[in-house]
């Protein structure tokens, strides 16, 4: 009998063994003549959504040996694509926005692009601050697809009620109006304010101060405190100023300036069509921001198109960058105006540098500052926000909330050393 | 002289032949990681275009001195488990003894009051936050009693209670569900000779269900501890993966995902705090046995 026993605990063993593994077989890919290749990016509106399938239905209709499968990560885009590049499932192409661009580079993960680009795709096309995003060390790791400046936006009929001729041109008029359109009882402010670093940047640099040094954060210092100063003076001395959550208006200025708490607010291109879809009635213009001290200056936002390193299809995921940020592609994208063509030739040909509301966007493309500075700017980028709306709601001085904020994110910096 | 005879050893061999598909799986699944996470934890990782790593011995656990963020984590958690463990035991233990005592309609209720338990928390969190919305529901009774209204996702001072309340109103009913079970084992006749000695329902309660529950409440108490420790998931919702309003809601889980998933290059440092983490949990347990003696039922 002892055989017998032996065969059965062998037997029993290999069958589960055999149930247990036999998940972890992978299907052979069928042989087909199309190569395909993934591209990720997040979702947009339903209607952006649409286009985009439109431009890569063009592309596969130009390149018929290519297939491109669409792939939308809805949330936590970046925490989603960090996991899938470790795991080596990521898309081929995806986007990147360039904020989160340099802590990327530095791993290797996202492939040069120097070596693919021609002379007919005429880099030198593109917005020059726009693209230098995507630099490091003189190589190119994307193409920026679109972009947005802020602008002020202004509502015309209170400021005709209240005999204002024009939007203000320097920082010191945008505080006079903001004074004499505000209502505090109808919770009517001049100027509606989203506290976060990443509006107020340029302001905070406008001083000859920086708000990261060698990758450390330096916001404390007095050139930057005194630069933001007026932002927090609005809004707890001349009480002239308030954010969108203050008036009910969750955490969109958009909102705030559409239900018509707010007078003025500093957005970006995205508020035209939200305006349009949302609050349809209400008579607003654009301006270029307020100077500050005789200088110009806003925000700009980028997104680009980057490949993975990893990806087995590189050739054709370059025809398909080169497409998408190529005249053809791009003036395609743009055309709706839900974003800026990067391209200098795209916008000249769709005309945004004509349109009215859109004017003042572009024309702040050539002096803005890039969202973007190195790989802890994320950091550097929460512990300010955290501390400044403390801050800004007047519950500690600007110098000392600062100060604090600074001595955390560089904590979190050694942290991640 | 020879430790087994052949027979000893033919018949271990066949029992570990048995147990084979278990070991494999156990190795590669729970040995193994655990393995790597120990490695993991004394070097820089970067796992991110090709890994890469690089020896630091002690650093990721002494990084946690200076770390702000993990010193709120640890201390938010820890004001969690104080609170939420205790409540839900005795909350669990009121339920159980109530739906054990003959009411009417005590299995209906039974069931109702386990239907938490069954919910998916994230589901659970998601309805939760719309409750607690500015303009929602609970903010709407407090107003008709003329309570004072909070805002409960956005203040820092009330975004943990939030969480504390739900999480006590979604684990008790499980608990319940175990006293219940151990209820069923208190003989009938303890009962009657306190009766004949003229004790009161709450002297019943206090003398006789309470201390004959004992080694059922300490493995209430445990599981509760390293339950509460691990807190992640509402915390991760309410949130929105961020810790926030202010650092209130971030927990030591969420923020090992934080150093995990969110910043790169910080995996080794996330390892470092779940081995303190776990360090910690087996203290905690290792404490509340000591005091609650368990074993000793009379």
């Amino acid at each position: 009998m002892r055989p017998a026993k032996w065969m059965s605990a062998v037997c029993f063993s290999s069958l589960l063994l055999t149930t247990a593994l036999s998940g972890c077989g992978n299907d052979e890919e069928s042989d087909t003549e199309k190569t395909e290749i993934v591209l990720s990016g997040w979702g947009g509106n339903p209607v952006e959504k649409k286009l985009l399938n439109e431009v890569l239905a063009d592309f596969e209709k130009e390149h018929p040996h290519i297939d491109v499968k669409l792939n939308t990560i809805n949330d936590q885009y970046m925490d989603v694509l960090k996991t899938r590049l470790i795991g080596g499932t990521a898309a081929d192409v995806f986007y990147l926005d360039a904020f989160e661009a340099p802590a990327l580079i530095e791993t290797g993960a996202i492939e040069p692009l120097k070596k693919y680009v021609t002379e007919e795709f005429d880099i030198d096309d593109f917005e020059k601050p726009m693209i230098d995003a995507f630099r490091s060390d003189g190589e190119l790791y994307g193409l920026p697809k679109d972009y947005s400046t802020l602008a002020l936006f202004y509502n015309k009929k209170m400021f005709k009620e209240h005999g204002i001729s024009g939007p203000p041109k320097t920082w010191e008029e945008l505080e006079q109006i903001a004074k004499k359109v505000t209502d505090e009882e109808k919770q009517v402010y001049g100027l509606g304010v989203m506290p976060q670093i990443e509006r107020l940047y340029y302001l905070a640099e406008s001083q000859g101060g920086e708000v990261i040094t060698d990758g450390r954060a330096s916001f404390a210092d007095d050139k930057v405190v005194n630069a933001i100063q007026p932002i927090v003076d609005m809004h707890l001395k001349d009480k002239s100023a308030a954010t969108p959550s203050e008036v009910g208006a969750g955490q969109s200025a958009g909102e705030m300036f559409g239900r018509g708490k707010a007078a003025m607010v500093v957005e970006g291109n995205w508020n035209i069509p939200y305006m349009e879809d949302t609050f349809p009635d209400i008579d607003y213009g654009t301006a270029e921001l307020p100077t500050v001290n005789g200088k110009k200056g806003t925000m700009s936002f980028t997104v680009g198109y980057a490949m993975n390193s990893e990806s087995e299809h590189k050739k054709e995921s370059w025809e398909l960058i080169e497409y998408l940020t190529g005249k053809e592609g791009m003036e395609k994208w743009t055309s709706k105006g839900f974003a800026l063509p990067t391209r200098k030739s795209v916008a000249a040909e769709l005309g945004f540098d004509q349109d009215e509301l859109r004017r003042p966007l572009v024309n702040g493309a050539s002096y803005a500052t890039v969202w973007q500075d190195g790989p802890s700017l994320p950091i550097v980028m929460n512990n300010f926000n955290n501390q400044f709306l403390s801050a800004y709601l007047g519950d500690r001085k600007l110098k000392e909330a600062l100060k604090d904020a600074e001595k955390q994110a560089n904590r979190e910096i050694k942290v991640t050393e | 002289m020879k430790m087994f005879t052949k027979k000893e050893r033919k018949e271990a061999g066949q029992g570990y032949l048995f147990l084979l598909p278990t070991i494999l799986i156990l190795g590669v699944f729970v040995i193994a990681p655990i393995l790597y996470a120990v490695f993991l934890s004394f070097h820089k990782v970067e796992l991110l275009g090709g890994a890469s790593y690089e020896f630091r011995g002690l650093d990721n656990f002494l990084k946690v001195t200076f770390d702000d963020r993990a010193i709120i984590a640890l201390k938010n958690t820890a004001i969690y488990v104080a609170v939420v463990v205790p409540a839900q035991t005795f909350l669990a233990l009121v339920l159980a003894a109530s739906l054990n005592a003959g009411l009417k309609g005590q299995k209906f209720f039974r069931v109702v009051y386990f239907l938490p338990t069954l919910t998916s928390s994230a589901v659970l969190t998601l309805i939760f936050m719309w409750m607690y919305n500015q303009n929602g529901l609970i903010n709407y009774v407090l107003k008709i009693f003329h309570l004072p209204t909070y805002n409960w996702i956005g203040d820092p001072d009330v975004a943990l209670i939030a969480i504390m309340i739900m999480n006590i109103w979604a684990t008790a009913p499980f608990f319940m569900v175990i006293y219940l079970a151990a209820l069923q084992d208190i003989p009938d006749s303890h009962y009657e000779a306190a009766e004949l000695d003229g004790a009161g329902a709450v002297q019943k309660f206090w003398h006789i269900t309470v201390p004959n529950l004992r080694p059922v409440t300490s493995f209430v108490v445990i599981m509760g501890i390293i339950g509460t420790f691990q807190l992640f998931d509402q915390s991760y919702i309410f949130s929105g993966g961020s810790g926030g309003p202010n650092n209130s809601t971030l927990t030591v889980v969420l923020l090992i995902y934080q150093y995990a998933f969110k910043t790169l290059g910080t995996m080794g440092y996330a390892t470092a705090i779940a081995f303190m983490l776990a360090i910690i949990i087996l203290v905690a347990t290792l404490i509340q046995r000591k005091f609650s003696k368990e074993e000793s039922l009379y």
